[in-house]
């Protein structure tokens, strides 16, 4: 196995890495703040993927010109979600519930998605899809550094909004503790919407950034949902910083496995992880009271 | 007291036995007797020239709902398209052909039946196969026991030509591991110094992708063309860049991928990204999808994917049969279609030369022997067959030449001539 190859499979890891930390961060935040488990949100990500396909294929432009539709129009419909459907649920049984519910929505989204754009797979082409540039012997792929890119900056911006304006403070007093949050004046019920539409707009970052790069069909989540479940769980439920870097060591674990282990079993590293986890330290590595503390 | 009923119950049952034995007897008397009547009856009574001069009905069961309804019914568009062109010319044997077709609603068990009941009840005088391998192989049985020949359309998978059937024939160029043969054999005509050295393969966990790619290794490694990269990956698979990886890592001359449609299309942009250039690169399945241009790009230049059937390719029949059947659809038939009517060829060929079509054995042994003796032209080309049904072809070779997918082999069959260096992609 020469060097060469190795670096090749770690800058491919990183990149990889990073468009699975955008998407467990969104997956995270819904469970740190009102203790939802999501499973339509890579549905929601093959959602924003299919929008992205259909802006270019119509008006010809770049996918990435898409996102200002896709990420106000996520946004939205995330808060609706939040107030129409979850805040429906009893708290008593919300974690139990919320799992049949947005398994629903998700076989919803997927049954739309067929029935209007049919099974066909689906690729946007892109003039640059295939160029590269070489880096210490490493390529490394345009598409797969926008959507580095892409996900980085939009971490950086959840990670601002979190630490920096009101809105922020109010969401973690409500993940830290939505009664006394309450007490001292937060509309608890409006900060959970707008943090669950926070989550759903990752979701459409992370889909056009999927779509730069990857044929897309109507079934696809069930592909992705998996990994990212284990990644926040691996990273402590509602810790951002913890699926972010648990994203990124089983992304770059996951490439430099396929090397000596072929694909089929690299892609058992993030269930491996998971029970791992859950046998030694099963409030995840920034889990528990650590979760907090962003 | 128990011992005593235990006697009688057994003494009871084996006058049981007997009876039905008994009744057994005198029905099995009683057919005959009336089958002797129906036999002399018919010949009798000029019965035979009636026969002689009827349809020859042929017994088909298919897929129409269910499961495998789409295939299965351009399966039967291509049987009724093939019927009524013979009917056309003069029938067959200076006889009508006349199809019965049941629909078997993809299930295996309703298939057998079926066929039992067109043999039994029907008395049909020839069968077809269905449509795809889990339904072939109960309905091969029912034939093979009722010692009928039995050509089938559809069923390239191995396990068909392990079922020891010597009754049986796929209608179509090759079996799975043979698409390549005619890439392969141009590879070895070329000099040595000219061929490919290394070679890299990546294969969907699927025994018919998996068969095409590793048809093509063997004859490679037979030629002494060396595998660096040798990969499996799920069917699920959407991230190739790690396999490109490898790929690109060990540079091969030949690139070889036992695709179905996605797979492919992710694999050649991530060896793109990964500036690898292979002097050679052939996929299965996808490179014949309409979207696949759409998707790659002008990329596509070279590219090789061998092809069952074409509506352009030169077979001496073919153009005939696309004229036919694409003035009875509206559209050119495609490798369903095509299927169907090359089975009807195999059997008309083989019926033609032994001169008979009834439901006899002595009749279907003769035309299973005619076919394991015997070359048939057909739409997709010539066939002939081992003994264990499997055809002998390979499949053409197609190429993208201009932006356009072409057939560059075999040389006679060839619309365009054969980039054997392909251009950077």
């Amino acid at each position: 196995m020469s060097g060469s190859l190795i670096l090749q499979s770690v800058v491919l890891g990183v990149l990889l890495g990073g468009l699975y930390a955008l998407l467990a961060a969104g997956l995270t935040l819904y469970f740190g703040v009102m203790r939802v488990v999501m499973i339509a949100h890579s549905a929601f990500l093959i959602l924003a993927a299919y929008l992205a396909w259909y802006f270019t294929s119509q008006t010809g432009l770049d996918p990435l010109f898409s996102l200002i539709i896709t990420v106000p129009l996520f946004f939205v419909a995330g808060v609706v979600m939040q107030r129409l459907l979850i805040s429906r649920l009893r708290p008593a049984t919300l974690t139990m519930m919320s799992v049949l519910l947005t398994f629903s929505i998700a076989l919803v989204i997927e049954g739309m998605l067929g029935f209007i754009f049919s099974g066909t797979q689906r690729r946007i082409q892109l003039p640059y899809s295939g160029t590269s540039f070489e880096v210490f012997g490493a390529n490394i792929a345009v598409v797969k550094l926008i959507a580095f890119v892409l996900a980085a900056a939009s971490l950086l911006a959840l990670y601002l909004i979190m630490k920096r304006t009101r809105f922020g403070q109010a969401l973690r007093a409500t993940i830290q503790h939505p009664e006394a949050a309450r007490l001292v004046g937060v509309n608890t019920d409006r900060v959970a919407g707008y943090g669950f539409g926070l989550g759903l707009a990752t979701a459409a970052v992370g889909g056009t950034a999927l779509a730069l790069d990857s044929t897309i069909y109507p079934s696809l989540h069930w592909h992705w949902i998996g990994p990212l479940m284990a990644i926040i769980v691996v990273g402590g439920l509602g810790s951002i910083p913890g699926a972010a870097i648990a994203a990124m060591v089983l992304g770059i674990g996951q490439a430099l496995l396929q090397l000596p282990l072929g694909t089929t079993w690299a892609q058992t590293i993030f269930y491996v992880a998971l029970f791992a986890t859950l046998m030694l330290r099963p409030q995840g590595f920034f889990g528990g009271r650590l979760a907090q503390r962003f | 007291m128990i011992g005593h009923e235990r006697r009688e119950g057994r003494g009871h049952r084996v006058g049981g036995a007997w009876k039905r034995g008994s009744s057994a007897v005198v029905a099995g008397v009683a057919a005959l007797t009336l089958a002797g009547c129906l036999s002399s009856g018919s010949a009798g009574g000029g019965g035979g020239d009636s026969d002689e001069d009827g349809p020859i009905t042929i017994g088909i069961s298919l897929p129409l709902t269910g499961d495998f309804s789409e295939p299965g019914k351009g399966v039967q568009r291509g049987y009724e398209a093939w019927a009524a062109y013979v009917n056309e010319n003069g029938g067959l044997l200076g006889r009508e052909v006349e199809l019965k077709i049941l629909d078997d609603q993809s299930n295996a068990d309703r298939v057998a039946s079926d066929y039992e009941k067109l043999i039994n009840q029907d008395g049909v005088d020839l069968v077809f196969g269905p449509f795809s391998t889990r339904l072939v192989v109960p309905a091969a049985q029912v034939a093979q026991d009722y010692g009928f020949l039995f050509v089938e359309p559809a069923g390239a998978a191995e396990e068909i030509f392990t079922q020891g059937f010597d009754n049986l024939f796929y209608a179509a160029p090759a079996v799975a591991q043979d698409h390549y043969d005619y890439l392969a054999d141009y590879i070895e005509q070329m000099p040595e110094a000219e061929r490919p050295k290394t070679a890299a393969y990546a294969a969907m966990d699927d025994p018919f992708a998996q068969g095409t790619a590793y048809g093509l290794k063997d004859r490679l490694e037979e030629m002494g063309v060396e595998t660096v990269v040798d990969e499996v990956y799920p069917p699920n698979t959407t991230d190739f860049s790690s396999i490109a990886n490898k790929i690109a890592d060990s540079d091969a001359d030949i690139l070889v991928g036992g695709t179905q449609y996605q797979d492919a299309v992710n694999l050649i942009v991530a060896v793109r990204q990964l500036g690898y250039q292979p002097r050679m690169a052939a996929f299965s399945t996808a490179p014949t999808n309409p979207e696949f241009p759409e998707a790659i790009g002008a990329q596509t230049e070279g590219i090789i994917s061998p092809t069952g059937y074409t509506p352009e390719a030169s077979w001496e029949t073919n153009a005939e049969f696309v004229e036919f059947y694409t003035e009875m659809h509206g559209t050119p038939p495609n490798e369903d279609e095509a299927n169907a009517w090359t089975t009807g060829q195999v059997v008309a060929a083989a019926v033609e030369a032994v001169e008979c079509a009834d439901a006899s054995p002595e009749c279907q042994q003769s035309l299973i022997d005619w076919l394991r003796e015997n070359e048939v032209q057909t739409v997709v080309g010539p066939l002939s067959w081992d003994e264990a049904g499997r055809p002998q072809g390979a499949h053409l070779i197609q190429q993208y030449v201009d932006g356009e997918i072409k057939i560059v082999l075999p040389e006679e069959a060839a619309e365009a001539d054969f980039i054997a260096e392909k251009p950077a992609w």
